[in-house]
């Protein structure tokens, strides 16, 4: 459901190669489970038989597993941060598990092990909307015992990695909604959503204009609640209040929902095409210079600045989404993505686990992810270090901008089902099978029997007493 | 006395025989649904352990019933199975009349028509994908050139339309199968029945009305059953073309429990929707079996 999140968003296959890909690793994931639980038992029986008759060579090495992405530049850059690491700290060795790069796949997988009190990876990759889950099921530690610098994150990938008071996850890197837009056509950024509707209208209206105004990615999936985010808060709207109150079918939510309505049907600023688009085709109709405006990750950046396959290289910027003009309380909001580190509650090393979690997201690793996979640090201050400058490929200054105005999607341990609720309701409205207000209405009511039928009220008030001091 | 224990005997060695055989079905068909039954009577979901594993009896069953979505994944399922089956039916049975002719190169022809079901579904639904996807694909370019459309569509976003590609794309795949089910039974038909109908001045239709239909009526029902079955299950090509969009308008069942099941893995409710699925399948097979008498083992 997340695929639009953290890493995997940086190698989005078309859904069916997902699918074939989901059939190819899922067998070798299960054995993979099942050898390591093999393993361990061999291994216990083995050091059983072994500590009678030979002196053991490794006694009072900690082991960690660590399971995160592993592929391509990613995974190298991973490896070498693991082995300076073991360097200074030469009682600890850290072994790299391979889970599955789908994020739903490596969902099911962990939970999967976690409901079988499995104690690897001792350090899990966590979504940005799985930590709550995660939380509340007892399945990782709190970090506080530990003592985590939060102030140092940025706020918003704190409140996302809290449940019940407590902070359960540190932000490895963060993913985040941004607006491009090719500066050729439209070059003063847009100060509100009708601003922007208004400017690509007249870019596209040129001689020789792009086709589209504004591409993004509107399929029933995941990809379509960020969208929803951005464009909810731009109008004062949540899903989800403070007071666990689920208000995503106030006024200002049906507004949000009708002005991205008439994006498709009244402003035709947005192709009807969106409505079955991913990540990759918005990035194929901006790089191919067909878009005036789009939504998406940082992912794309790179490829649509390299000028042998794009039309569109040196010719865009990105800002954060804008807020509307007609919303007193409406905010320029961006959608949090990204990944977390989180200590397996069931591994019998967590201090050792939360030393490697503070590495990895120490500034200097997370400067050389930067540097080497253009990843955004979850550091604001690394944002005005001089050796920042030209690693993420857009000025960094816009990239601070679009993540502090980043708001986590609803922070529940039910997110997932509210987000495929949500993910229906919304694609209804906008293939107008119904009316805005009316599939906003039927989401807040299925919103609140799954609230019900999971005993969230009750969670949530324990949570907050065992929270009080 | 000594007669009946000579029986016990040799029932017990039968019984011994088959032995291994029943407990294999034990093992591969009779545990696994006994497990899922009892799974459907709890609440069980995998992600909330907070809410531990009670026994809720049918709980699990009224929710389902109740449950819109799962009453529009039926008929869903249900539309799909009936349309495809009767094109499939129908053209089929064409292809399969033709193949039955003696005609050069009719081994050719045999073997390529089998090539849409030689490939695998998921492929054969992205082909479909790719075909129907984007406003410039090759349906929309096909269709605008011979005046059928004004102008290109997206085929995705109207529940009437996206049922297009997916209709096409199983009768496409699934004819090849159809045909050469009933191209075996047609085979089956003596010839010489059909030289005495033309000899009393029965005409084509007669014969095929008269002579073809009924005689191949047990191929057509055991296609029927292979079909029905399969129309009932369908997942992947829907999961790939669709994904059950625009909103859930063409989620079959098996989507849905898929969903609940391995997406939210609910335990207990995907349990559930299991075995309502798997009611629904036996019957619909009980029901051609004892209602229409179709013969499984084969004997005339």
């Amino acid at each position: 459901l997340s695929d639009c999140d953290g890493e995997s968003s940086y190698r989005i296959p078309p859904r069916g190669a997902r699918f074939a890909e989901r059939r190819r690793i899922q067998p070798f994931a299960f054995t993979h489970g099942y050898l390591v639980r093999v393993g361990r038992a061999a291994a216990i029986l083995g050091v059983a038989l072994l500590a009678a008759c030979a002196p053991a060579s490794k006694t009072g090495e900690t082991v960690l597993t660590f399971s995160g992405s592993a592929l391509g530049a990613e995974g190298t850059l991973v490896q070498k941060q693991l082995k300076r690491f073991m360097q200074l700290n030469p009682g600890i060795r850290v072994e790299l598990q391979r889970t599955p790069d789908d994020a739903n796949q490596r969902h099911q997988l962990y939970v999967q092990w976690l409901n079988a009190r499995v104690g690897n990876p001792s350090i899990l990759q966590l979504d940005v909307v799985w930590t709550p889950e995660f939380a509340a099921a007892g399945w990782v530690l709190p970090l506080d015992p530990y003592g985590p610098a939060r102030s140092e994150f940025f706020p918003a990938t704190v409140i996302a990695n809290t449940w019940a008071g407590k902070l359960y996850a540190l932000p490895w890197f963060a993913d985040v909604g941004l607006l491009y837009r090719r500066t050729d056509l439209v070059p003063n950024e847009p100060k509100t959503l009708e601003e922007m509707v208004s400017q690509a209208q007249a870019a596209m209206a040129r001689r020789g204009g792009p086709r589209y105004g504004i591409v993004s990615q509107g399929a029933r999936y995941e990809g379509l609640i960020t969208g929803f985010v951005e464009y909810l808060g731009a109008f004062g709207g949540r899903i989800i209040d403070d007071k666990g109150e689920v208000v995503v079918n106030r006024p200002e939510a049906v507004r949000a929902l009708e002005f991205m309505r008439d994006e498709l049907y009244r402003t035709h600023v947005a192709p009807l095409d969106v409505l079955t688009w991913h990540e990759e085709e918005a990035r194929f109709a901006f790089q191919n210079g067909n878009a005036v405006f789009m939504r998406n990750w940082p992912y794309p950046v790179a490829a649509m600045s390299d000028t042998s396959q794009s039309k569109v290289a040196g010719k865009f910027t990105v800002s954060p989404m804008p807020a509307s003009a007609t919303a007193p309380n409406g905010h320029s909001t961006a959608a949090l993505g990204g990944a977390q580190l989180a200590i397996n509650a069931y591994t019998d090393q967590p201090a050792a686990a939360y030393k490697l979690i503070a590495y990895l997201t120490a500034p200097e690793q997370m400067l050389e992810r930067a540097q080497v996979v253009s990843q955004y640090p979850t550091r604001p201050a690394l944002y005005s270090d001089p050796r920042m400058r030209g690693t993420i490929g857009i000025p960094l200054e816009n990239a601070r901008r679009a993540i502090e105005s980043a708001t986590p999607r609803p922070v529940t341990p039910i997110y997932t089902e509210l987000s495929e609720i949500l993910q229906i309701e919304l694609h209804r409205a906008l293939v107008r099978q119904v009316e805005p207000q009316e599939a906003l209405n039927s989401a807040a009511a299925r919103i609140n029997a799954l609230i019900e039928r999971t005993g969230m009220r009750k969670l949530m008030s324990g949570g907050a007493q065992e929270s009080a001091p | 006395v000594k007669k009946i224990s000579r029986l016990g005997h040799e029932a017990r060695l039968g019984w011994t025989l088959v032995a291994p055989a029943l407990s294999v079905i034990a093992l591969i068909a009779i545990f696994p649904l006994g497990w899922t039954f009892w799974e459907s009577l709890h609440l069980h979901e995998l992600r909330m352990p907070w809410l531990g594993k009670p026994f809720i009896g049918l709980a699990n069953y009224i929710e389902i019933a109740k449950d819109p979505r799962f009453w529009a994944a039926l008929g869903h399922t249900a539309f799909f199975t009936v349309v495809s089956i009767s094109l499939e039916l129908v053209i089929g049975l064409y292809l399969a009349l033709v193949m039955n002719r003696v005609f050069r190169g009719r081994g050719f022809v045999r073997a390529a028509v089998l090539v849409p079901w030689a490939i695998p579904t998921v492929v054969a639904a992205l082909l479909w994908r790719f075909i129907f996807e984007s406003q410039g694909g090759i349906a929309n370019a096909l269709l605008v050139r011979a005046g059928i459309l004004k102008e290109p569509m997206v085929w995705f976003i109207e529940a009437s339309t996206a049922w297009v590609p997916v209709i096409l794309s199983d009768v496409w795949k699934t004819t090849p199968f159809v045909a050469l089910l009933l191209l075996a039974g047609l085979q089956n038909i003596d010839l010489s029945l059909y030289e005495a109908a033309a000899v009393d001045g029965a005409n084509a239709w007669w014969q095929l009305r008269h002579i073809t239909l009924p005689l191949l009526k047990p191929a057509i029902l055991v296609t029927l059953i292979f079909r029905t079955l399969d129309g009932f299950r369908v997942f992947d090509l829907i999961y790939v073309l669709t994904g059950g969009g625009p909103g859930t308008s063409t989620e079959p069942v098996a989507l849905y429990t898929f969903n609940a099941l391995l997406q939210n893995l609910r335990f207990g409710y995907g349990s559930a929707l299991s075995v309502v699925i798997f009611a629904i399948t036996f019957g619909l097979a009980m029901f051609y079996v004892r209602g229409l008498g179709v013969k499984l083992g084969g004997e005339k």
